[in-house]
Order: C-alpha cells, then sequence, then structure tokens
C-alpha cells in the first residue's frame, strides 16, 4: 500500500492520450480503478455469502452457518458502499480536474451514483429488520441477490448504452502505447494491495459483528 | 417447481390470479389508487411543461417548407422530444406502480391469509398469479393513461409496433421489480416508504434501459438490428428479475 502511494506520485511516468493536462491527472486512476473494481467485487462476494445463507436453510444442520455467511454477507455490502463512496469521489476529483466539472452526468457516473443507492437500499432495509433478526438474513440476502441483475447491467451494460455518450478513458487507458512500464508497475501492485485491503478490512469487520453479536 | 406437475402448477398460477382479481373487483383499492395517482400526476405534468410546449409550437412555426428532416430534427431537440416525453411518461406510471401494486402482498398479510395460500398454493404459482395480476393491472392503467398523455403532451405514435413492444416491455420489468419487492417489503411489515425505498434504485436502472429503447426507436430510420438489440435489451432485464424472483420468491414466502 504505501509502495502504492509512493509510486502513483514518484515512480509512474504519465500516462499519454490524455488532452491538455499531459496525463498527470491520469494518477488518480491508480487509486480510482481499483476502488471502483472492486466496488463491484464486494458486491459479488456479499451475493456469493447470500447465497449461502439461503442454502443453509434448506438443510437443516447448517444452521450454525447461517448467521455467519450473514454477517460475511453484510460486512461486505458494507464495504462495497464505502468503496463505491470512494470510487465515486475519486471520479469525480478526476472529472473535475480533466473535464472541468465535477459532474457531468457521464454514464459511468451515472452507474456509480446508482450503483450507490442499490447499496444504500439493502442497509436500509438491513437496518428497517434490525430488530427482527429472524428473518433479517434470508431477506437481506433475497435483496441482495435480486438486486444482482440492476447490478450487473449497471457495471456491464449501462456505461456501453448508444444513447448515452462516454468521457470515460477506459480505451485510452486499455492501449498499451498510452502507459510506460513503470506505469504498469504501480498500477498492477495497486490492484493487489487493494484486494488485500479490502480482504483485511471485511476480516475485521466480520470479526467484530461476531463479537458484537455475543456481547 | 417442488415436485407438481407443469399442468397443475399452471392451474395453481391461474387459481391464484382469478382469486386475485376476485378480491381487486370486490374493493378496487388498487386500479383506482393507480389510476387516481396516473391522471393527478398527469395533470401536474401537463400544467409544469406548458412552456416546453409553447417553445414547440413555436419551433414548429419557424420551419420551411422543404427542410430537410435532420433540420427539423435539429430545431426541435432543445424542446421536448420523444425521448424525454418518454421518460417523464415512464416516470409517472414508476410512482404510480410503486403506490398500488404492493397492495396484492399487504392485504394478504393484513388478513392474515397468507398461511391459507401457503397450504394450497406452491410458492412459484403464488409468485407467478400475483405477477400475472399485477402485470395486468399496469397495463390497464398505462393503456388508460398513455393515449391521454400523448394527446396532452403532442406525443407522436412513430412506428406503433415499436411502441408497444417498448410499452409491454416496460410494463413487464416495472411490474416483476414491483411484484418481488412488495413481497420483501411485505414480509418486512415496512410502510409504503421501505417499498419505495428499495424498488426505486432497481427501476432507475431499468428506466435506462428504457430510455436507450427509446432513443432508438426515435431516431430515423432504425435498424431492425439496433432496435432488436435496445428493445431486447430491455426485455432481458425484465426476465432475468422474473427468472431470480422465482428462485427468490420461496425464501420470502415461507417462515
Amino acid at each position: 500500500m504505501i509502495y502504492v502511494c509512493y509510486g502513483a506520485f514518484f515512480i509512474a511516468q504519465p500516462a499519454k492520450g490524455f488532452n491538455g493536462g499531459a496525463g498527470e491527472t491520469a494518477r488518480i486512476v491508480f487509486f480510482h480503478v481499483p476502488v471502483a473494481v472492486l466496488s463491484y467485487i464486494a458486491y459479488c462476494v456479499g451475493a456469493w455469502h447470500a447465497i449461502s445463507v439461503l442454502r443453509a436453510r434448506s438443510k437443516p444442520g447448517l444452521a450454525g452457518r447461517n448467521s455467519d455467511a450473514d454477517r460475511k454477507s453484510a460486512a461486505a455490502m458494507e464495504l462495497g458502499f464505502v468503496y463505491c463512496i470512494l470510487a465515486t469521489i475519486t471520479g469525480s476529483l478526476f472529472s473535475g480536474a480533466q473535464w472541468n466539472s465535477y459532474w457531468n452526468w457521464d454514464p459511468r457516473q451515472i452507474s456509480i451514483v446508482i450503483m450507490l443507492l442499490v447499496y444504500a437500499a439493502y442497509l436500509l432495509l438491513r437496518s428497517a429488520l434490525s430488530d427482527r433478526t429472524d428473518r433479517r438474513a434470508e431477506l437481506s440476502a433475497v435483496y441482495c441477490l435480486l438486486a444482482l441483475v440492476p447490478a450487473t447491467f449497471l457495471i456491464w451494460i449501462v456505461p456501453r448504452l448508444p444513447w448515452l455518450m462516454s468521457l470515460h478513458p477506459t480505451e485510452v487507458l486499455a492501449q498499451p502505447k498510452n502507459t510506460s512500464l513503470d506505469y504498469k508497475m504501480v498500477l498492477y501492485p495497486s490492484f493487489i494491495a487493494f484486494f488485500m485491503l479490502f480482504g483485511w478490512m471485511l476480516q475485521l469487520r466480520v470479526r467484530m459483528m461476531r463479537l458484537l453479536s455475543r456481547g | 417447481m417442488s415436485g407438481i406437475s407443469g399442468k397443475a402448477w399452471r392451474q395453481a398460477t391461474f387459481t391464484v390470479f382469478k382469486k386475485e382479481m376476485r378480491t381487486e373487483l370486490r374493493s378496487r383499492v388498487s386500479i383506482s389508487g393507480i389510476a387516481l395517482f396516473a391522471f393527478s400526476a398527469l395533470i401536474l405534468l401537463t400544467l409544469a411543461t406548458a412552456t416546453l410546449r409553447e417553445a414547440q409550437t413555436i419551433a414548429f412555426s419557424k420551419m420551411l417548407d422543404g427542410m430537410t428532416v435532420e433540420a427539423i430534427a435539429k430545431l426541435r431537440y432543445p424542446a421536448w422530444d420523444w425521448v424525454s416525453k418518454m421518460g417523464l411518461l415512464w416516470i409517472l406510471l414508476f410512482f404510480a406502480a410503486f403506490t398500488g401494486l404492493a397492495h396484492t402482498f399487504v392485504q394478504e398479510e393484513e388478513a392474515g391469509t397468507t398461511l391459507v395460500l401457503r397450504m394450497v398454493s406452491p410458492p412459484t404459482a403464488v409468485y407467478a398469479g400475483k405477477l400475472l395480476f399485477n402485470f395486468m393491472l399496469l397495463l390497464a392503467v398505462m393503456v388508460g393513461v398513455t393515449p391521454v398523455y400523448m394527446a396532452l403532451t403532442g406525443m407522436v405514435i412513430g412506428s406503433p409496433f415499436v411502441l408497444l413492444s417498448v410499452m409491454l416491455g416496460g410494463c413487464l420489468g416495472l411490474s416483476a421489480t414491483a411484484t418481488i419487492v412488495a413481497a420483501l417489503a411485505a414480509k418486512a411489515k415496512g410502510s409504503g416508504t421501505l417499498f419505495s425505498a428499495l424498488g426505486l434504485p432497481l427501476v432507475t436502472v431499468f428506466l435506462l434501459l428504457l430510455l436507450n429503447a427509446a432513443s432508438t426507436a426515435n431516431t430515423i430510420d432504425p435498424s431492425a438490428l439496433r432496435l432488436l438489440r435496445d428493445v431486447g435489451g430491455l426485455y432481458s432485464f425484465a426476465i432475468g428479475v422474473i427468472a431470480l424472483s422465482g428462485m427468490l420468491f420461496p425464501y420470502i414466502w415461507e417462515e
């Protein structure tokens, strides 16, 4: 993580292919892209554990695992919400620096903000059910899985709708000639660092929830 | 399908649907609620967009003979085009649906008939029956509201086949999302607020797809492939939600 923070500013050469700012703004990519990717992966992790919540119900022997899977699912969703906020903020900063407006309803901005709404709705459902622990695990697991359809559409389809024109520089960065080797040497470790950070935070949160439920 | 034959399942579904129809016809709460909401919103909308309509009338009066279709389209562009009219119509229908479609499940919980229904028919049949009922209800409201809306805002029909498939796909996706979320909210003993708060984020994604399909349908002479792709996207969302709901509904339904 320290290497990424240092490398983002001092090791990597500015990316090419950006107008005007000589690619200096592309340094935010080291933080923005892993965070944005994680905000979807966190959802998938949450959905994965939601499946095991529902599976545990049909097998009576697994009742103990049910609440633990529920905790994991909830923790992943909470973290996803945080990562989603971070992705929105970093994306907005880039947008402000690069396109001179912090918010211009780019399709990616639309989809991330709706993704935020979906996460918020999930957390709202959980807090609405906070006094009904018997049904909370299942109902929130169902909502999590149900919202998988819109979430998948948001991440994979909405940014590619022909009706919306995107300025998001995915293609610019994906071309190998636009980024130098040291840029990649920072970007890939950055992914690893953020994934490890996510795993660590998830573990901490699950352990905290376990302690809370015991006390 | 919990071990019963396809025929029995269809029969159970149809029975649930008939039962919903009968309860609805007895009180007419859902349909009149949705229709009242839709028409009040329609009137508000017409009043609020009066200036937009005037702007369009002026733009039309500036049109000269022999103008190309593109030039006319450009002249009209800033004001109130087909896509934005479609968008407003659907926002109206979305909110109308979210005021009324929860009724089937809430009423079940209030009357305490959930247990009986759970005994007589398999959960997927209950889901299918209620979805069918909600779909019909929304369709009825849409058939009533859309022509009035078109007349008031001066929305042109365009290609009737495309319009019909977009409207049908919209109804299907909207009723599918609303039905499953209504089941969830009713079980959570939530108020209407919870229902809207849970449903609207999901439905917002659907609105984006709808507007995308509408904008394709609006382009001058869209190719069949583009239409298939964009209108098909609409249906794929609806089918995805229905398929997932069918799998998840038993978990909501059986305590």
